[in-house]
C-alpha cells in the first residue's frame, strides 16, 4: 500500500489540471447562452478540490517514479479521471444513472465513441463540446501513452519501438520521459487538429460542428453532435475530408513527429506499419463497395464507394462515425469492418485494437513455424523492416493475441448469459475493447448503448478500458508479484 | 513429383484395405435382406480395383518412406479415402457428390455433422456404414495424433515424442505407424466392445448398439436416430455413453500405459486428462444450474442430466444430442461449442486446439505477465516438471494463431455467401473442431442440407484441416514443400 501514495501523489496533479479542461465546455456555454451553464461551477470545485485534496495528503509520500509504477498510473488515470468527467453530465441531466455516464466519459478518454445519449442535436452546445473535448484530451493521453510508456513498459512486444520513439531513451524514471515525448507529440497533434478544423469549416460545417467533429477524428474518437452523426451533413466533401483525416491519425504519431522535425515526407516511406495500414483500409473498402453493389444495395459503384469509403475508414481505424446505418447492409460487410478495427491501425496512433505491426509480426511468425516444419533444425530469425525481431517480442506479441481473444471470448460469454442476442453481445465487446464505437443489431450506427442493462454496460466499460491499456497494463495488476516488494 | 507417385503407391494399398471393410455393411444388409446387396458388391470391387490399380501402376516409384513424406500422405489419406467412402452413398440414396463426399469426410474424420435427414427409416447397412466410417476414422485419428503428428513437430506436438510407445529414434516413417498401430488398436477395439455390451445390455438393438459404440469411441456422433440420443430417453443409456466419451477423450497412450502397468495412478500422473475431465464436467454441471436458474427444466436433476450429457458430447466433440439444445438460451450451446474448440486431450479421438495447448498457452500467457515485471529475467515454462523448448511454445502459440484465422476467414466466407451470423460461425467451429451440430440452421435439430454447395465444400475443408492440425495440410500448400 506504501507504493499506492506516490502515485496518488502524481494522480492527484493529474485531477487537478483536468479540472481545467472544464473550462472549453463554459467558455462554450457562456458564448451560446445554452441551458447547461450551471453545470460546470460545481463539477470545476469538486474535481479542483478533490485533485488539490490528493494532492496535498500524499505530499510528505512524494519520491521519483520508477518504470513499474508506470502501470499502476496509467490504469488509475484512465479509471479516475472519467469518474470525474461525469459530473457536468450527472448534474446537467438528473435522471441519468452513474453507470451510464460514466459510460459516456469512459467511451470518450479511451476514444471509443460509443454512446448512450440520443436526441444529440439538441443538446447543450457545451455539453458536446465536452464531449468531444474528453475524445481529444484522450488522445492526447493516449499518444504519449503508445509512444512513450507502453513501449518503455515493453507491453505485448512494444519494447521494439524504444528505439523509435522522441525523447530520452535510456533514462529509468517515467517523468522527464513523460514530459520529452509530450512536447513534441502534442504540437503536432495540435497543428493538424487545427488543419482538421479549418478543413471541415471549409467544406461547409458550421464553426461549432467543425470544431467538435476535428477534436473527435484525431482522437479517433467518433463522438458526433448528430444523431445521425456524418449522415446529418450529407455531403461528399466533408466525407472525404474526414476520411483523409482518419487515415492521416492512424499512423504511429511518432512518424508525424519525424516528418515534422525533418520537414520530409520520406519519414512515411520508411513506416511500413502505415503503408500495411492504407492499403488493407483502402483495399477492404473497395471490396465491400464491390460487394454492396453485387447485393445491389446500391445503384452504382460511385454511390456504393462513397459509402463503403467513409464508413470503412471509420470503423477500421477505430474512429466510429457512420454515413448511414450500414447495419442494414449484408451482414458480411460490417462485421468485416469490425475485424478490420481488431488491428488495422498503427502502434503509435489513436487507434484501438491490437496494432498492425502485431498482426504483421503474428503472419510472418505463421510462415516461419510453416518453414520450420520442413527445416526442423534451421535457424529461421522473423524480420522486421530489416531488423531481426528478438523472440522475447515475438512471445509477447503472440501472448497479447491471445490474451486478447479470450478476453473477446470471455466477456462476449457474459454479454450472452445475461441474455443479449449473439450480434449484439459480440459486435458490442468486439467495438469496446478496439475502442471503436457502434456495433451491430441492438447496439448498431441507428441506435445506442442505453439498451443495455447496468451490468452489461459495466461489462462493456470495462472492454474499453482494457482495451485502451492494452489488456496487459490491466491483468499485471492482478498477479501477486506485482504486489510483492 | 516422384514423392507423390510413391505416396500414390501406398495410397493404392490403402485403399485397398479399406475396400475390404464394405464387408460389414454387406453381413448387415444379407442379415436384414436388404435388396441392395449387389450396390455393396458393385461399390467394392470399384474401391478395390482402384487401390490396386493405384498400387500396382505406381509399383516402380516404390521406395521407403520418409518423415517429410507424412505431410503428404496423411492429408492423401484424409482427403482421398473418402472419394470411396461416399460410394455406397451415392449408389443409395438420392444426393450429390458434393453432400455425400461431406458426409463421408464427416465420417472419417470422426466429425458427426450430417447432411442426411431421416435417418431412422435409411437401410440399416448404410447407418452401419456410416458407424464404421467414424470408427475406423478414430484408428486412424489415433494413430495420426500419438504417432505420426508428434514426428512432423505439428503445432508443438513433439513435446510428446519421448511418450509415444513404438521405435523413437527411426526416422522412418512404416515401422513406426506399424508399431504404434498395434497396441493402440487392440485397446480402442477392446474399448468399444465393452461399449457396445454396455449399449446393448442397457437396451438398444444390437444394430444400434455397435453403430453407437462405434461412433462414441470415435468421439464422432453419428447416430441411426434423427432424434439422435433423445431417441431412446433412457438415463441409464445416456450415463453409459458419458462415460465412454470421456473415456475416448483421454490420450490414448495413457490407456495404453495403464493397460501395460495396470494401475491406475497412470491417469494420476496425466495433468491433460484430468483438466479435461473437470472442465467437461464443471461446465456441465454449470450449464445444468444455468438452465435451472432460468426455468429451462422444471427442477434440477432433469436440468443436469440434459446439461451434462450434451455438454460432454459437444465438448468431446462427439456431437450426439438427447434434446434439441439449439431451444435453450444462447450462450449454453455456444459455451458447450467453445469448450469443443479445446477440451479433449491431444492423443484422442476428439478435435479442437486439444488441452495441453491450452494449457500451454495459458502458462506461456503467465510468463509473459511476470516478465513485465522482470523485463530481463529468464522464466521458463514448466509442463509436467520439465522446462518446455521454446520451439514447442512457438509451435502452440501459431498453432493457435492459425486456428482462429481459419476460423474468421471461413465465417466470413460463409457470411458473404448470405448465411446469418449465429449459423456461419458454429458450423465453422463445429467442423473446425470436428464436433458436428452447431447452432442455428445448422443445429442439433436440423442437418448441414441447409447450406448450399459452396458453403458445404468449405465446411468439408474445415473437417479435413481441422483432423489434420491444420498444418500438416497447409505445409502441402507451400512451394517450399515441392522444392526437392
Amino acid at each position: 500500500m506504501e507504493r499506492l501514495l506516490p502515485i496518488v501523489h502524481v494522480l492527484g496533479l493529474v485531477v487537478l489540471i483536468f479540472a481545467f479542461a472544464l473550462l472549453l465546455p463554459v467558455a462554450t456555454a457562456i458564448y451560446f447562452d445554452d441551458a447547461a451553464q450551471r453545470a460546470y461551477d460545481e463539477a470545476f470545485a469538486i474535481t479542483f478540490g478533490s485533485g488539490l485534496l490528493m494532492w496535498l495528503a500524499t505530499r510528505h509520500k512524494k519520491r521519483e517514479l520508477q518504470i513499474k509504477d508506470g502501470f499502476l498510473l496509467v490504469a488509475m488515470v484512465w479509471a479516475v479521471l472519467p469518474a470525474f468527467a461525469t459530473l457536468p453530465f450527472l448534474i446537467y441531466f438528473p435522471d441519468i444513472s452513474f453507470t451510464d455516464a460514466y459510460f459516456e466519459t469512459v467511451s470518450g478518454m479511451t476514444t471509443t465513441g460509443s454512446t448512450i445519449l440520443s436526441g444529440l442535436d439538441t443538446l447543450p452546445p457545451s455539453i458536446n463540446m465536452w464531449r468531444a473535448e474528453l475524445v481529444w484530451v484522450g488522445g492526447m493521453g493516449l499518444i504519449v501513452l503508445a509512444v512513450a510508456i507502453l513501449p518503455l513498459l515493453g507491453i505485448g512486444g512494444r519494447q521494439m519501438f524504444k528505439a523509435e520513439t522522441p525523447g530520452p531513451m535510456k533514462d529509468s524514471q517515467l517523468t522527464p520521459r513523460i514530459a520529452q515525448t509530450a512536447k513534441g507529440l502534442w504540437l503536432v497533434y495540435a497543428l493538424i487538429t487545427l488543419t482538421c478544423i479549418l478543413a471541415y469549416w471549409a467544406a461547409g460545417m458550421s464553426k461549432f460542428d467543425a470544431v467538435v467533429h476535428a477534436f473527435t477524428t484525431m482522437g479517433l474518437g467518433g463522438f458526433s453532435t448528430h444523431d445521425a452523426s456524418f449522415g446529418h451533413f450529407n455531403s461528399p466533401l466533408i466525407e472525404m475530408v474526414c476520411v483523409v483525416f482518419m487515415l492521416i491519425a492512424g499512423v504511429n504519431f511518432a512518424t508525424h513527429f519525424l516528418a515534422f522535425r525533418t520537414r520530409r515526407l520520406g519519414a512515411y516511406g520508411y513506416d511500413t506499419e502505415a503503408h500495411a495500414f492504407w492499403i488493407v483500409t483502402l483495399g477492404s473498402a473497395l471490396i465491400i463497395a464491390a460487394y454492396l453493389l453485387w447485393w445491389k444495395v446500391y445503384p452504382d459503384f460511385l454511390t456504393a464507394l462513397r459509402y463503403s469509403l467513409f464508413n470503412t475508414v471509420s470503423i477500421a481505424t477505430s474512429t466510429g462515425y457512420a454515413s448511414t446505418d450500414y447495419n442494414q447492409w449484408p451482414i458480411f460487410a460490417p462485421l468485416l469492418m469490425l475485424l478490420l478495427s481488431c488491428f488495422a491501425s498503427s502502434s503509435g496512433s489513436t487507434g484501438g485494437g491490437i496494432k498492425m505491426v502485431r498482426a504483421m509480426l503474428l503472419f510472418k511468425q505463421g510462415l516461419r513455424e510453416m518453414a520450420r516444419l520442413l527445416h526442423p533444425n534451421a535457424i529461421l530469425p522473423v524480420k522486421f523492416q530489416d531488423m531481426v525481431v528478438p523472440n522475447n517480442i515475438i512471445y509477447a506479441v503472440l501472448a497479447y493475441l491471445f490474451l486478447y481473444l479470450v478476453s473477446v471470448v470471455v466477456m462476449t460469454l457474459l454479454m450472452t448469459a445475461s441474455g443479449l442476442d449473439f450480434i449484439s453481445s459480440f459486435s458490442a465487446v468486439l467495438v469496446s475493447i478496439n475502442n471503436t464505437g457502434p456495433g451491430l443489431d441492438k447496439v448498431g450506427p441507428a441506435t445506442t448503448y442505453a439498451v443495455l442493462t447496468d451490468f452489461q454496460t459495466w461489462v462493456c466499460t470495462f472492454a474499453m478500458l482494457l482495451g485502451r491499456l492494452e489488456l496487459f497494463t490491466f491483468f499485471v495488476l492482478l498477479t501477486r508479484t506485482f504486489w510483492r516488494s | 513429383m516422384r514423392a507423390l507417385f510413391s505416396l500414390l503407391h501406398v495410397l493404392g494399398g490403402v485403399v485397398f484395405m479399406f475396400g475390404l471393410t464394405l464387408i460389414v455393411p454387406m453381413l448387415v444388409a444379407w442379415a436384414g435382406n436388404e435388396t441392395t446387396l449387389h450396390l455393396f458388391v458393385k461399390d467394392m470391387v470399384l474401391t478395390c480395383g482402384a487401390g490396386l490399380l493405384l498400387w500396382g501402376g505406381f509399383r516402380p516409384f516404390r521406395r521407403e518412406l520418409r518423415i517429410k513424406d507424412g505431410f503428404l500422405l496423411v492429408t492423401l489419406v484424409w482427403a482421398g479415402l473418402p472419394v470411396f467412402a461416399m460410394l455406397p452413398l451415392m449408389s443409395h440414396l438420392d444426393i450429390s457428390a458434393t453432400d455425400a463426399y461431406f458426409e463421408a469426410v464427416s465420417g472419417l474424420t470422426a466429425t458427426g455433422a450430417t447432411v442426411l435427414t431421416g435417418l431412422d427409416t435409411l437401410p440399416a447397412s448404410i447407418n452401419i456404414w456410416r458407424g464404421e466410417l467414424q470408427w475406423f476414422g478414430g484408428m486412424g485419428v489415433i494413430v495420426l495424433a500419438v504417432a505420426i503428428l508428434p514426428m512432423l513437430g505439428i503445432g508443438g506436438r513433439q513435446l510428446y515424442k519421448a511418450e509415444t510407445p513404438g521405435p523413437m529414434k527411426d526416422s522412418k516413417l512404416t515401422p513406426r505407424i506399424a508399431q504404434t498401430a498395434k497396441g493402440l488398436w487392440l485397446i480402442y477395439a477392446v474399448l468399444t466392445l465393452a461399449c457396445f455390451a454396455a449399449y446393448w445390455v442397457a437396451g438398444m438393438s444390437w444394430q444400434d448398439a455397435l453403430m453407437h459404440a462405434f461412433t462414441t469411441m470415435g468421439l464422432a456422433g453419428f447416430s441411426s436416430h434423427d432424434a439422435s440420443f433423445g431417441y431412446f430417453n433412457s438415463p441409464l443409456l445416456e450415463f453409459i455413453a458419458v462415460m465412454f466419451m470421456l473415456v475416448a477423450g483421454i490420450n490414448f497412450a495413457t490407456h495404453f500405459r495403464f493397460v501395460r502397468e495396470r494401475t491406475f495412478g497412470i491417469y494420476n500422473h496425466d495433468g491433460e486428462a484430468k483438466a479435461f475431465v473437470f472442465t467437461v464436467l464443471f461446465s456441465g454441471v454449470l450449464i445444468g444450474l444455468y438452465l435451472w436458474a432460468l426455468d429451462h427444466y422444471p427442477d434440477v436433476l432433469t436440468s443436469l442430466r440434459y446439461a451434462v450429457f450434451n455438454t460432454v458430447s459437444v465438448a468431446t466433440t462427439t456431437g450426439y444430442a438427447s434434446t434439441d439444445f439449439g431451444l435453450w438460451p444462447f450462450f449454453a450451446g455456444f459455451w458447450m461449442l467453445l469448450l469443443g474448440t479445446f477440451s479433449t486431450s491431444s492423443g484422442s479421438t476428439g478435435g479442437g486446439i486439444k488441452m495441453i495447448r491450452a494449457r500451454l498457452l495459458t502458462l506461456q500467457l503467465y510468463r509473459e505477465l511476470k516478465r513485465l515485471l522482470h523485463p530481463s529475467a529468464q522464466i521458463p515454462v514448466r509442463y509436467a516438471g520439465a522446462s518446455v523448448p521454446n520451439q514447442v511454445i512457438f509451435a502452440v502459440l501459431a498453432f493457435f494463431f492459425v486456428f482462429v484465422m481459419t476460423a474468421i476467414v471461413m465465417t466470413l466466407a460463409m457470411m458473404a455467401t448470405g448465411l446469418e451470423p449465429v449459423t456461419a460461425l458454429t458450423a465453422v467451429i463445429a467442423t473446425l473442431s470436428n464436433i458436428g451440430p452447431g447452432l442455428g440452421a445448422v443445429g442439433p435439430s436440423t442437418t448441414f442440407a441447409v447450406l448450399n454447395d459452396f458453403q458445404t465444400s468449405l465446411c468439408t475443408l474445415a473437417m479435413i484441416l481441422g483432423r489434420l492440425e491444420m498444418f500438416t495440410f497447409l505445409v502441402v500448400l507451400t512451394p517450399a514443400f515441392w522444392r526437392s
